[in-house]
């Protein structure tokens, strides 16, 4: 059995100090990780309210159930099981409503939600900013036509860096569906962005 | 594997390093020999690269904003299901009494004055009217969700927060703790200067000097500063409240303060002995201050309290 690094040693104490019901023990666990979660919900959910709700609706479960959490898997699988069922119920529900439009009416007339969004790593460079304008439209008609799962799966590969194997024990799957949920939304991307490939 | 629109389709899981160790050897021995493909591979590797540039992150303030909603939420919980009371641990975090949660205070501040944008932000305006003089919902209530059941009917969940109040004596500790983190709520100096008020009754206590210090020499309005100026006034022979009175006199904006100042630091300094070391700092910022001040008031004041200690008006 593999050796436990010092920072899950470390992570290991807090848990089991949260356990206890040391409150501040449970703010750093919350720390730790609630940046990448909430990261995570506003990429897939493409919308701030939608992502605060899943923030805070995951903590509190985490909250009452951390009771429960036996060390059957890392903190951070199961951290991640919570927000991606509820991100996917999110999805799905979305898409029963045929899709809320993020066109919002605002005192200086109407916006997009998501245009309202600074691109953060977009440099100054002019014809990159084009590529990556024309690209970001494309790329969103092509996750929005993505199944709640592909869409998971791609968020968890290509933005949280996850490997298959984390992906589908997080998503209750073998890392062959993950990885077959992986390959169709790459493949739906390449058939949307044939001419930027 | 030797077609390339087959080849193709593996590129992304490729580059992610997603392939089996058997369909990696087959996309390279491929790329050796097709020179088309190992360009489209470049031109997916760009692709993949753009992609990062249109993540979102998360902006600082809304995540500050999840940080507060939830540590309010989380008090509530604790409140309605803790047999100890989580209160005494989020008292012990804000008062240090807590050996691993000192870095918390800061945060620990922020949710009580989270405390009171949550409640603002739940508050309905106007539009539960007809449901409140119901008794359907309570005061403070929001509609999350409405989704139609299978029966026909129609769930409505509703977000409540409610306002509570506490009352206690104003030198308890769970109090003192609401006091000292009201007189720094940023968003409302009449709630400063109110608290401030009520704490000034308390100055004996170190914390709540401290509050005062600070609320003397950062506070943006100078109608708190004056109201902690007042409760530290019996404290004014000691080093820390002089420092700061000290400080009002070179650096506060307000005329009226600084003049305050003087008078207090006057009262202060021990007219026995006036050569004391830090009544020499005193004096030489006395003396400073005659060299910058523009009021003439202020001026006429500063002078006669270098008078009455018989310290020169000049610096030398």
């Amino acid at each position: 059995m593999a050796q436990k690094t010092g920072g899950q040693l470390e992570e290991t104490a807090l848990i089991r100090a949260a356990q206890g019901g040391d409150s501040a023990a449970f703010e750093q666990l919350v720390r730790a990780y609630d940046q990448s979660v909430l990261r995570l919900a506003m990429n897939l959910l493409r919308s701030p309210e939608d992502a605060q709700d899943v923030y805070q609706e995951a903590f509190l479960r985490v909250f009452k159930n951390l009771d429960k959490f036996r060390f059957d898997c890392s903190f951070h699988t199961w951290l991640y099981r919570i927000v991606t069922n509820l991100c996917l119920d999110h999805m799905r529900k979305r898409k029963v409503r045929k899709e809320e439009p993020t066109i919002v009416a605002t005192p200086d007339g109407p916006i997009d939600r998501m245009d309202a969004v600074p691109e953060e790593r977009v440099d100054g460079d002019p014809q990159r900013f084009l590529f990556s304008g024309e690209l970001r439209k494309r790329v969103k008609e092509v996750l929005a036509g993505l199944t709640p799962r592909e869409r998971m799966v791609f968020e968890l590969r290509h933005y949280q860096g996850l490997r298959l194997r984390r992906i589908g024990e997080i998503l209750g799957t073998t890392e062959e569906a993950a990885k077959n949920c992986l390959f169709r939304a790459t493949q739906k991307m390449r058939a949307a962005l044939g001419d930027f490939v | 594997m030797n077609n390339c629109a087959v080849v193709k389709d593996y590129f992304a899981l490729y580059l992610y390093g997603e392939l089996s160790f058997d369909e990696e050897e087959r996309v390279e021995s491929h790329l050796d020999s097709c020179v088309d493909c190992r360009k489209a591979l470049e031109r997916q590797r760009e692709v993949q690269v753009a992609l990062d540039n249109i993540a979102i992150e998360p902006s600082p303030t809304l995540l500050r904003s999840c940080r507060e909603e939830l540590h309010m939420r989380l008090a509530e919980e604790s409140q309605s299901t803790a047999k100890h009371g989580w209160w005494e641990h989020f008292t012990d975090m804000l008062t240090g009494r807590s050996v691993t949660a000192g870095w918390l205070k800061p945060a620990g501040a922020l949710t009580l004055v989270a405390l009171g944008f949550g409640v603002a932000r739940f508050i309905p305006q106007g539009s539960f009217g007809g449901a409140m003089e119901m008794g359907m919902v309570e005061p403070a209530s929001r509609v999350r969700y409405v989704e139609p059941a299978s029966d026909g009917k129609v769930q409505i969940v509703l977000d409540e927060t409610r306002q509570r109040i506490i009352s206690g004596d104003p030198n308890s500790q769970k109090i003192r703790v609401l006091l000292l983190s009201a007189a720094k709520d940023p968003s409302d100096p009449g709630l400063r200067a109110e608290t401030v008020d009520i704490l000034n009754g308390s100055a004996q206590s170190a914390d709540v000097r401290d509050a005062l210090t600070f609320a003397l020499l950062h506070d943006q309005n100078a109608g708190v500063r004056l109201k902690a100026m007042e409760g530290l006034k019996p404290f004014a022979q000691q080093p820390e409240v002089r420092a700061a009175m000290t400080q009002v006199l070179l650096t506060d904006s307000n005329p009226g303060l600084r003049t305050q100042a003087i008078d207090l630091l006057t009262k202060a300094l021990n007219q026995d002995n006036p050569a004391m070391s830090y009544d020499r700092q005193v004096i030489g910022a006395m003396q400073e201050l005659m060299q910058r001040e523009n009021n003439a008031y202020v001026r006429q004041r500063c002078k006669a309290a270098l008078e009455s200690v018989k310290a020169s008006t000049e610096t030398y």
